[in-house]
């Protein structure tokens, strides 16, 4: 395998986003997040109200990235082996054995719409897939195929029937991205390129190959140690019994980031540095991405819930408040 | 290709200027430390009476240089590390850690980074850099929150300059008081010393002479205030003059005059004896008398010593008649022929010449010590007179005083810098028909009473019917009766009752020996 160079991930990269670009209008940041999270080699989980985009951007990055895409609509009735595959009877020349027959999970580009509607138990499904990259049918498993990116989505709206995703499985996603209404200008350009003649598609940025000589060339963007020791002051802020926990924290916050949210931090203010033009990791970089980073890591008790308080205001105050070391 | 010297060069420039900017701050910050120092100094200084106004202008120059240089020398060479330098220019010019980071690339790595990774990000570090203006971005400035503490504190400095002259002025007499005392401390201790090394005293005597000399130098050393120290000095000067005996004066002056008529007489017996007395060397004077061998002198020569015997014992007769008797038992043994009872009676007159020479002596240090404590205590208040004067102000409150018997009399306070003078005296008349005037004195406090009744000239005090009119009048009228006839209570019936006043107080110990005297001839001129 080749090596790329890093002009050649910022040429990809830039090329990535132009292609996401033609048929995603604004989000400029949820596009940002995503592809940070694909070129850290980490899963995304998108939470918005329907009708935002947010399968659209899935599928447009599918596209671009010329990667294998499968879609999984979740559903209270799906069960793991929908997903996963299933153990088939074959008759091949007279001989009857059982073949795997994988499930929509054996792809590069998961969507996993709507997650939040399937039960825990398929949601768990998604468990081994997403951590070891492998899953594991009637005893045997099955190595998935790299590059492998699970892009759920969910509405924060709709409660009735739904099954929120336990801590562990949220703590599996690199980035939970929060998709927002766009203005009023983005409406507009939306509207036109929606309602016209012609529907724009995105053109192919990068092969899997290339997505995962990136995700090594990201890796090697150097980081200071006081940008580290930032980060884990960071993370350790989060957790109300340190000792330098803010009163935000003290107060609402239930359990803080566990060491994946530091990790995210990290490899996300690699790339997010690399695509600035960078090829250091700053603080910028790290407070760009953590409210994606830590909002989904981050667990309110009863009292934060219940005065509305929100995860993204904590990591706000947080960021403000540990110091930088000197 | 940019390499990593060209990062350090440029960080060792910028590392330059922000010491420079450094030093500048904490020089300012020094000042107002110093300043504030200065201060509190200053007001615990003046609180305490303890800071002249001299000592204050000092420690605020000496202040005001020290603390901005040592400060900003301290902030100058305080060891910067580089890589804590590059992370400090980072945040403050915005160069995202590009510096610190590349600093630290050229330091082994946990996890090999690429060197084109590497090369990468020093030349991203070496051109951000290359875009701060350093002179711009850190230039020397002063700030202004820096300025205002300073300024504050000096317009503090300024108002306690300009505006605490009483506290100076305090300090000033406290500074006064507190080095007349060191010298009365140090004037006592040689006062011991002289009485210990005086030879013609006795272990007892000198042991009576020093112990209140003693106890008076220990309670100044444990109080040396102004009230304690004039109090401990009148006390220990009362104590002294109470061991000196009058008697002992007369008897000296007995001797000497007697002395220096006895050695007049050329190639008499007595003539060396005569001498010594005359110079007041009574024990040298003891052992020539006891030396005369009356058995080879000539019947003139005993004749002449017979006389001269009798002339010293008539001198001496009011004043030490044991001793005038044992020289005239001499004389008279002389004249008789009794050569043998004369030589034993003259031996016993040189005892007793030793013994009264030495009471003499012990007199005459015990009244030298009174009469130097006692003028000490007058200087250590006269240090703090002014102390008093600044707290109450000029003396010059005339007193009045009438009588319903006709007589009348005014009394005025005129003693510049002595408040008791100024303010107490001639202030409240007494209300009763007490025939003169009495100037309106009141009562005083027993330490300052040597100061009151003596002023700075000395133990003399001039009475109302002798005072010159200036100073140390401490009330004027006239002393005689008011006119026959015109007084509601005979003047015989209050002179008594003023007399037991006197002695009552005579007797509590309340009027100091040396004035006790003058005061009893003054009621003795009063009595009707």
């Amino acid at each position: 395998m080749t090596t790329l160079s890093i002009d050649q991930f910022q040429e990809h990269a830039k090329r990535i986003e132009s292609e996401i670009s033609k048929v995603i209008v604004g989000q400029a940041e949820v596009m940002r997040h995503v592809l940070v999270s694909i070129l850290s080699g980490g899963h995304v989980l998108l939470e918005g109200v329907p009708g935002l985009g947010k399968t659209m951007l899935i599928r447009t990055l599918g596209e671009a990235l010329d990667l294998k895409f499968s879609r999984i609509q979740f559903t209270p009735d799906l069960m793991p082996a929908d997903i996963l595959g299933t153990e088939i009877l074959t008759d091949e020349n007279g001989r009857r054995e059982f073949r795997f027959r994988p499930g929509p999970l054996f792809a590069n580009l998961v969507l996993a719409d709507e997650i939040n509607r399937a039960t825990p138990k398929t949601q768990s499904a998604l468990l081994e897939a997403m951590q070891e990259g492998s899953v594991t049918v009637a005893q045997q498993t099955y190595k998935l195929t790299e590059p492998f990116f699970v892009m759920a989505t969910q509405n924060p709206l709709e409660m009735e029937g739904t099954y929120p995703l336990p801590e562990a499985q949220l703590d599996r996603f690199f980035f939970k991205v929060n998709v927002d209404l766009p203005d009023a200008k983005d409406m507009v350009e939306i509207l036109d390129r929606t309602t016209g003649k012609e529907t724009p598609s995105a053109g192919k940025a990068a092969s899997g190959e290339e997505i995962v000589q990136m995700r090594e060339v990201a890796r090697a963007v150097p980081i200071a140690s006081h940008v580290k020791e930032y980060i884990a002051n960071l993370v350790l802020a989060t957790h109300p019994n340190n000792p330098h926990a803010s009163p935000l924290v003290k107060k609402y916050v239930r359990y803080g980031v566990s060491p994946r949210g530091g990790q995210a931090l990290v490899l996300g203010g690699k790339v997010t540095a690399l695509l600035n033009g960078r090829y250091n990791v700053a603080f910028d970089d790290i407070h760009a991405v953590a409210p994606a980073a830590l909002r989904h890591r981050l667990l309110l008790n009863f009292d934060g819930l219940a005065e509305g308080i929100k995860a993204d205001d904590v990591i706000d105050e947080l960021t403000r408040e540990v110091k930088i070391p000197a | 290709m940019s390499t990593i010297s060209e990062i350090t060069e440029t960080l060792d420039r910028w590392t330059r200027r922000w010491r420079w900017q450094r030093a500048i701050t904490w020089s300012l910050r020094g000042f107002s430390i110093g300043l504030f120092v200065i201060l509190a100094t200053a007001l615990i200084g003046l609180y305490q009476a303890n800071l002249l106004r001299n000592e204050f202008l000092i420690l605020v120059i000496s202040a005001s240089l020290f603390f901005p240089f040592a400060a900003g020398a301290i902030a100058f060479l305080y060891p910067i590390l580089p890589i804590r330098a590059a992370r400090h220019f980072d945040l403050l010019f915005h160069l995202e850690e590009r510096i610190s980071t590349a600093l630290e690339l050229q330091q082994p790595q946990k996890n090999p980074i690429p060197q084109e990774m590497i090369q990468r990000q020093l030349e991203d570090a070496v051109a951000a850099s290359k875009t701060v203006y350093i002179k711009r971005r850190l230039s020397l400035h002063v700030r202004l929150r820096e300025v205002i503490p300073a300024l504050v504190l000096i317009t503090a400095l300024g108002v306690l300059w300009f505006r605490g002259d009483d506290w100076f002025k305090a300090s000033q007499l406290a500074r006064d008081v507190e080095m007349e005392v060191a010298q009365q401390q140090a004037d006592v201790e040689k006062m011991i010393e002289e009485i210990n090394s005086n030879q013609a005293l006795s272990d007892e005597q000198k042991q009576a002479l020093t112990q209140p000399l003693q106890e008076a130098m220990q309670s100044l050393q444990e109080n040396p205030s102004l009230e304690n120290s004039v109090s401990v000095l009148t006390r220990t000067g009362e104590k002294l003059q109470s061991l000196s005996n009058p008697q002992s004066q007369q008897t000296q002056q007995a001797l000497t005059q007697a002395g220096s008529e006895i050695a007049q007489q050329k190639n008499s017996p007595m003539q060396s004896v005569g001498n010594e007395l005359a110079q007041g060397n009574y024990v040298s004077a003891a052992s020539q008398l006891e030396n005369i061998d009356l058995n080879n002198l000539n019947p003139a020569e005993q004749k002449q010593l017979a006389d001269q015997l009798d002339e010293l014992a008539d001198s001496l007769s009011s004043t030490n008649p044991k001793l005038a008797d044992e020289l005239s038992q001499a004389a008279n043994s002389i004249r008789s022929g009794d050569m043998t009872t004369a030589q034993q009676a003259l031996s016993n007159a040189a005892k007793s010449l030793s013994q009264a020479g030495q009471q003499i002596t012990f007199s005459q240090m015990a009244s030298q010590s009174a009469a130097q404590i006692q003028n000490g205590a007058r200087e250590v208040l006269a240090a703090g007179g002014s102390q008093q004067t600044a707290s109450t102000g000029q003396g010059h409150t005339p007193g009045e005083g009438s009588s319903n018997s006709g007589g009348s009399g005014s009394g005025s306070g005129n003693d510049a810098g002595n408040p008791q003078s100024g303010d107490e005296a001639g202030s409240s008349p007494i209300p009763q028909d007490n025939g003169p005037g009495d100037g309106g004195e009141t009562a005083y406090e027993q330490i300052y009473a040597p100061s009151l009744l003596g002023g700075e000239g000395g133990p003399d005090v001039n009475l109302p019917n002798s005072g010159n009119g200036e100073g140390d009048v401490i009330g004027q009228g006239p002393v005689t009766p008011g006119n026959p006839g015109s007084s509601l209570v005979p003047y015989s019936e209050v002179y008594a009752e003023y007399e037991q006043i006197n002695n009552q107080a005579i007797e509590n110990g309340e009027i100091p020996p040396q004035f006790i005297q003058i005061i009893k001839n003054y009621f003795d001129s009063l009595k009707p």
